[in-house]
């Protein structure tokens, strides 16, 4: 019962911001929140393993500063006369258990500085990085980290 | 006349355009598919978390600067996949990263 009504409250947030706060659209609102509501305890049914607020804002802070550092290493090597990359595919162990966490690493690592998923088989993923000189294994063991801490262990 | 929340957005308007400036540069100049996913996932994300910051601020209210802000994480998601997909693709026709020809691992 928690979860719906977190997740409704979240899904009608959604849709103040969309209408951008128009009150005359709730008609279709209310109808669109009750779809949204829906497919989401269809798809992500509850009781998996609740989000855990502090590691939310936890990823949330990790991410941006990562998203920013990633940002400014390439624009720098793209503008530098000689671009000096150092280009490899690296395979990485993950730890992460199957499903969501393991889909938010690949996806992750996509926006992160310096890699980008190519494969992932098995416990293993293979990324593609702008620099192997970088240290790649420390910062993807760092994502995986943040990712485990988003979710509450138990039931 | 022009106020302090207008010169931040300018300011961060003009960073967004000259990263994504970067990011179309390595498009153009990076050598393989691989290294031109690097630059229009990093430094175009970034142009755009700048550009959303930049417009949310001359939003007329609360919503509608949440409402811009609410295009980041989508275009990032699509974005993300997208490259995740098309990196496996290239990866699977067996397209060597520059630089690694014969060194697969």
């Amino acid at each position: 019962m928690g979860a719906v009504l977190l997740r409704g409250t979240a899904f009608a947030l959604v849709w103040w911001v969309l209408a951008e706060g128009r009150a005359d659209s709730w008609g279709v609102g209310v109808v669109s929140v009750a779809a949204a509501l829906a497919a989401s305890l269809y798809l992500a049914p509850p009781g998996a393993g609740r989000l855990s607020p502090t590691g939310l804002l936890g990823f949330a802070g990790f991410f941006l500063a990562q998203s920013f550092k990633g940002g400014v290493q390439v624009a720098v090597r793209a503008f530098r006369p000689a671009m000096d990359l150092a280009p490899a595919l690296v395979d990485v162990p993950v730890a992460l258990p199957d499903g969501l966490p393991r889909v938010l690493l690949v996806n992750t690592l996509n926006l992160l500085p310096g890699t980008v998923s190519v494969r992932l088989a098995g416990d293993r993923l293979r990324l593609h990085v702008l620099d192997a000189r970088l240290p790649i294994a420390e910062e993807v063991r760092q994502a995986e980290a943040r990712i485990a801490c988003l979710w509450r262990t138990g039931p | 006349m022009t106020t302090l929340p207008d010169w931040i957005s300018a300011g961060l308007l003009l960073a967004g355009a000259g990263f994504y400036l970067a990011g179309t540069l390595g498009l153009l100049r990076f050598p393989d598919v691989y290294a031109r996913l690097h630059a229009l996932t990093k430094a175009d994300n970034l142009g755009l978390g700048l550009l959303v910051l930049g417009l949310a601020l001359q939003a007329e209210n609360l919503a509608a600067a949440l409402k811009i802000l609410l295009v980041w994480p989508l275009v990032l998601a699509a974005s993300a996949a997208v490259s995740f997909a098309i990196a496996r693709r290239a990866h699977e026709l067996g397209i060597e990263p520059a630089g690694q020809e014969g060194k697969r691992p």
